[in-house]
């Protein structure tokens, strides 16, 4: 029995490792690579620690261009599929029940049709509405924007919806019932008595619009235009030629998303908390009381942990310059490949030489001794300096490896041990200038 | 405050399809009056109150307020304020927002609304409680937020869904009287709508009593109890031991009814039957068991009965004395305390009497179902 | 059966200002954003691929030969039937299949694990992390594989420095990238609707079944995976259907010798300019897909409101 249990935890286990490590080992693995050397993104051969991509991508007119777009369009989607969501939920209410299924089967269709159906029937419709009103070209129904936004709202506006009905199955129709009887107009009492009820919906449908719209792919391919969005920009990258600066972008993405989480998630349980405590709402939305809150939420110190980190790389990079790393790669390149031009060259000598004296036991051993034995030379300081990037001995382990002729005192324990020493912070700053 | 103003219900019919929610209505509520709609769940008696306030529109018929016909005219255009049965405080208004909600929505400005909710406030006796949410509120204090909201409007006519439905006993009979209380400072009409006979006889000054959407009568609280028009409202309101049988003989007020287990027995004709009942006509005989007495003489008579206690439930104030007459007949008996201790009955054969004029016969009818 | 009623009960409920707009909102977007361009797709699928000025000539009428192509292929060709986009079709659908049933398996203990323990902090931060990958673009999860599958990638990297192949494995032209990322771009479709459904499971129900001998296979055979039908069927339609429309998986993961059937709809339109074409393989897939669906929920007798839950 006792076996048993521990199997089917060991599987268990086993089976969350497995899994998670699908799921986050390729965002871990894309963050890596934003901040190695190479120009194709790469993790495994680690060459130098650099933030020079972080540097292209902030030059690269495209993107930002791309992101300026996305933008526009996401806040024409979140507007307008939020509205036609909501109304669209409103109607469900109140829709005569024979109807309410076929209803139903209507609007929640966009959310099954695939992307690129959505995306092409748009642009054939409007491209006829245009030809049928005898506009031009150029016309605004033409415009990359207008389609776009069309084409996302057409299914988005589906998502919203279904957190709308969620949150109206929750309402008393009382209540509005009630703020008729106290004479407020219909509108006044969809104003001031179900929208603020749906206020916590409307923001979720329209991060979750927003969301939608700016990783958008099968229908904004079909429909953008003049206006690629940064999803398009990004697909023509990561098709036509990759480099490690759209891995600096996942990045920050990824480190955005988690703060936002955090975020939530801490927000999410002081009010828990609060409430669990029987406190007033007005008091647990007062003042910030951080060493007793820091105490209770482990989200909270990951969020000032991350911060840290946020803060100290930021610092990092601007006192950190690869420069010295990439040209002792390039050094070490330049050797492997001298060695492999040098192992041609003497087999091309030994060939000769081989005509010449006709006996090949001379150089045999010459062949292939020297390779491995440089190719180990090599290999060893780049995987030991840089294997290990969050190791925390690595800040000023990474420091005095590029000057090779300075002794490292203890590679291993001797700096792990000193992390915390305030004189190694002063040492590997002084290193770096 | 605005004085009360009339309600006129005529011949107001409500369907829903093929449903008959409310069948030929004809009430008259006059201008300050406390009037009850008193009846089991699903009598209909809910579905008048929301055609008063607007929600419905009657299929046929016409609702008067004030002598206006209000075809037409949207809830929130009639002199009419709802307390809902669940109160339907708004969630996320403080309560001062909540009570001056009617005013909001005229555009009052902000330090007036506050003003009034705070003489609102003061009156129902929650002065201190005006920042907070109603969620942070009691149920009796949330209670006189929804009547305090509903008098901000001042409105002519007070409507009420049984609103003390949700709170407990004592609470409830708390409410009752302060209820009354605020009506007859206001003086404004009130339309109440119970299942409650208590609230509805100790409150109102009127109450029709409704079943399946056809009111059986309209009276005073003595009236509906001491003279019920239907069985119906005989055995709904107050308890009541029945007899069924019929007439044998007719003289006055009285009748002699020949009941199928009990032999002949006599009681006062009820006034709506007067005229009506004619020997040999099924009837129903109604005696109250606070009516009933132990015999002293046991000499047999038409208000007499003899019968043999089964139990008895001491309830503080009054014995009930369950009995069982002939050929199994069950019969309740109430006694009051008079501080005497009393020696058990049980299995003891008795004879009860009442006096003739506080019993009723009633033509046979439909009773309220237990 | 009165339409008039209706309306004026509708009206006299939400006023006028506010009932008009609820109405011609959902109006527009029933039928401008979803009804009308579809039958605007169907109708030009109809349609010979024609320059501009000639649209609505004398030329323009209807016709089937892009229907025609789709099966037989182009008029002339040696073949009878056009073998290369029937076979892209077949195989988008069997893929599509293939990475639902991977993530149905691979979701299924995960949904049944959260939405059975009791809640609390390690099944939040599950949840957070199993949200926190779906921030992110599309293209960029797409991406992530192309670095860790590529001929340069980390497997192969490893793979080479430990010695296990002395070539790297191309793991692109194999196809395992495409599915590896497809599947991963949609398990949080497949787990939420299982989680929703197990969540409501009565835990009792479970012990019951244990208590009365059942080994863990027959609990979830007869007890779990029928209750959890719904939120199963709900979560593979929606795989199935969001995988069979991939565009961007396969264009950035897929090996030059295999396409996706949303590719070839997507040259029509783009590299190949024939857009009646394209709008007609659209329209297959589209019609396709209803058609699978459907018969899905008829299979396994669920509602379409169960979608989406």
């Amino acid at each position: 029995m006792k076996g048993e249990n521990f199997l089917v935890k060991f599987f268990l286990v086993a089976y969350l490792v497995v899994f998670f490590g699908y799921l986050l080992g390729p965002l871990f693995v894309m963050s890596v690579t934003a901040f190695n050397s190479p120009a194709f993104p790469k993790m495994a051969p680690w060459e130098c620690l650099t933030f020079e991509w972080f540097d292209v991508l902030a030059n690269d007119e495209r993107i930002l261009n791309g992101i300026q777009n996305s933008v526009i369009v996401g806040i024409g989607t979140v507007i307008l599929s939020v509205v036609m969501g909501l109304a669209g939920a409103l109607l469900l209410t109140e829709i005569w029940p024979r109807l309410r299924a076929t209803y139903y089967t209507i609007v929640i269709a966009p959310i099954l049709i695939p992307g690129v159906v959505l995306g092409i029937s748009t642009l054939v419709f409007w491209d006829r509405i245009n030809i049928m009103l005898g506009l031009s070209s150029g016309s605004f129904l033409h415009n990359g924007i207008f389609l776009t936004v069309i084409g996302q709202s057409t299914f988005i506006a589906s998502y919203c919806m279904l957190v709308f009905i969620a949150r109206l199955q929750r309402y008393d129709t009382g209540l509005t019932e009630a703020a008729l009887d106290l004479g407020a107009t219909n509108v006044q009492a969809f104003r001031k008595v179900l929208l603020p009820f749906m206020k916590p919906a409307i923001g979720s449908a329209a991060v979750l619009a927003f969301l939608a719209s700016f990783e958008n792919y099968n229908t904004t391919t079909f429909t953008f235009g003049k206006f690629p969005t940064l999803t398009i920009e990004l697909a023509q990258k990561v098709r036509y030629g990759i480099n490690p600066s759209i891995s600096s972008l996942a990045f920050i993405i990824i480190v955005l998303t988690i703060i936002g989480a955090l975020a939530h998630e801490i927000y999410r349980r002081r009010q828990q908390l609060a409430l669990a405590n029987g406190a007033p709402v007005s008091a647990v939305t007062g003042k910030f009381q951080l060493p007793k809150f820091l105490r209770r939420n482990p989200a909270s110190i990951l969020l000032v942990l991350l911060a840290l980190a946020g803060f100290s790389t930021i610092w990092f990079a601007q006192v950190y310059s690869p420069t010295e790393c990439k040209m002792e790669v390039r050094e070490q390149k330049r050797l492997i490949q001298e060695e492999r031009i040098n192992a041609i060259r003497q087999k091309r000598l030994e060939q000769q030489q081989e005509k010449l004296l006709k006996g090949p036991d001379v150089f045999g051993g010459s062949k292939t001794a020297p390779a491995p034995g440089t190719g180990k030379t090599i290999e060893s300081p780049g995987k030991g300096t840089f294997g290990s990037v969050f190791n925390p001995g690595n800040l000023d382990k990474a420091a005095p490896a590029p000057s090779p002729n300075k002794p490292l005192e203890s590679p291993g324990k001797g700096t792990f041990g000193n992390v915390f020493d305030p004189n190694n912070l002063e040492k590997s700053g002084s290193e770096n200038k | 405050m605005s004085k009360g103003v009339d309600v006129n219900l005529e011949n107001v019919w409500i369907r829903f399809g093929e449903f008959v929610a409310v069948r030929e209505a004809n009430v008259t509520i006059k201008g300050g009056e406390f009037f009850s709609f008193l009846g089991p769940s699903g009598c209909g008696k809910t579905t008048i109150l929301r055609a008063v306030s607007g929600f419905l529109e009657p299929s046929d018929g016409t609702v008067k307020i004030g002598g206006k016909n209000m075809a037409g005219i949207g809830p929130n255009k009639r002199p009419t304020a709802l307390i809902f049965q669940n109160l339907a405080l708004f969630p996320l208004m403080k309560v001062w927002e909540n009570i001056t909600f009617s005013l909001e929505v005229k555009g009052v400005g902000k330090a007036d609304r506050r003003k009034r909710a705070d003489e609102l406030l003061d009156m129902i006796a929650l002065s201190d409680q005006a920042d907070k949410l109603p969620s942070e509120l009691s149920g009796g204090q949330k209670q006189r937020v929804a009547i305090a909201r509903a008098l901000c409007a001042e409105p002519d006519v007070l409507l009420l869904d049984e609103p003390l439905s949700a709170l407990d006993l004592k609470l409830r009979q708390h409410m009752r009287t302060e209820l009354r209380e605020i009506q007859q400072r206001v003086g404004i009409t009130f339309i109440y709508i119970t299942h409650d006979q208590g609230e509805a006889l100790t409150m109102s000054d009127k109450v029709a009593v409704m079943r399946a959407g056809v009111i059986d009568q309209i009276a005073n609280g003595h009236s509906i109890y001491n003279d019920p028009a239907t069985p119906f409202v005989a055995s709904f309101v107050g308890e009541n031991n029945v007899f069924r049988g019929k007439i044998k003989s007719v003289d006055g007020d009285m009748a002699l009814i020949a009941t199928n287990r009990s032999g002949d027995l006599l009681a006062r004709i009820a006034t709506s039957a007067k005229g009506t009942l004619k020997v040999g006509d099924p009837a129903m005989m109604f005696v109250r068991p606070e009516v009933c007495n132990i015999a002293e003489d046991p000499a047999p008579a038409h208000n007499r009965l003899t019968a043999m206690v089964k139990h008895e439930e001491f309830e503080g104030q009054i014995y009930n004395v369950f009995l069982e007459g002939s050929e199994g007949k069950e019969i309740k008996m109430s006694l009051v305390n008079i501080g005497q201790r009393r020696q058990s009955a049980d299995g003891r054969s008795l004879t009860l009497e009442y006096v003739p004029e506080q019993a009723v016969v009633l033509p046979a009818g439909e009773l309220a179902s237990e | 059966m009165n339409i008039v009623p209706i309306f004026k009960n509708y009206f006299a409920k939400n006023g006028i200002g506010l009932g008009s707009f609820i109405l011609v909102t959902v109006t527009i977007w029933v039928v401008l954003l979803i009804i009308l361009p579809q039958i605007s797709m169907l109708d030009f699928s109809f349609r010979h691929h024609l320059p501009p000025p000639e649209m609505g000539g004398p030329k323009d009428t209807y016709t089937l030969e892009h229907y025609k192509y789709l099966v037989l292929g182009a008029p002339g060709s040696d073949a009878s039937y056009n073998v290369v986009d029937l076979g892209v079709f077949a195989r988008t659908l069997l893929a599509a299949f293939f990475v639902t049933i991977i993530d149905l398996i691979l979701c299924y203990p995960l949904a049944y694990y959260l939405g059975q323990s009791k809640g609390g902090g390690l099944v939040r931060v599950l949840v957070l992390l199993l949200i926190i990958p779906y921030w992110i673009n599309e293209i960029l999860r797409a991406f992530a594989f192309r670095i860790i599958f590529g001929d340069s990638g980390v497997i192969n990297e490893f793979m080479l420095a430990m010695g296990l192949i002395s070539d790297p494995i191309d793991f692109i032209r194999a196809n395992v990238a495409l599915y590896a990322g497809l599947g991963y771009a949609y398990i949080l479709l497949m787990i939420f609707p299982i989680y929703n459904v197990i969540e409501s499971l009565d835990r009792n129900q479970i012990e019951a079944a244990r208590d009365m001998g059942a080994p863990w296979w027959r609990i979830h055979w007869r007890v779990v995976i029928p209750y959890a039908k719904p939120g199963i069927s709900s979560g593979c339609t929606m795989v199935f259907m969001l995988s069979a429309g991939a565009l961007a998986a396969p264009q950035i993961l897929g090996g030059p010798s295999s396409l996706w059937f949303t590719q070839i709809i997507y040259q029509w339109f783009n590299t190949g300019g024939n857009w009646p074409r394209g709008a007609a393989f659209a329209v297959i897939l589209l019609v396709t897909c209803i058609v699978i669906v459907l018969s899905m929920m008829r299979l396994f007798k669920v509602r379409i409101g169960d979608i989406g839950k």
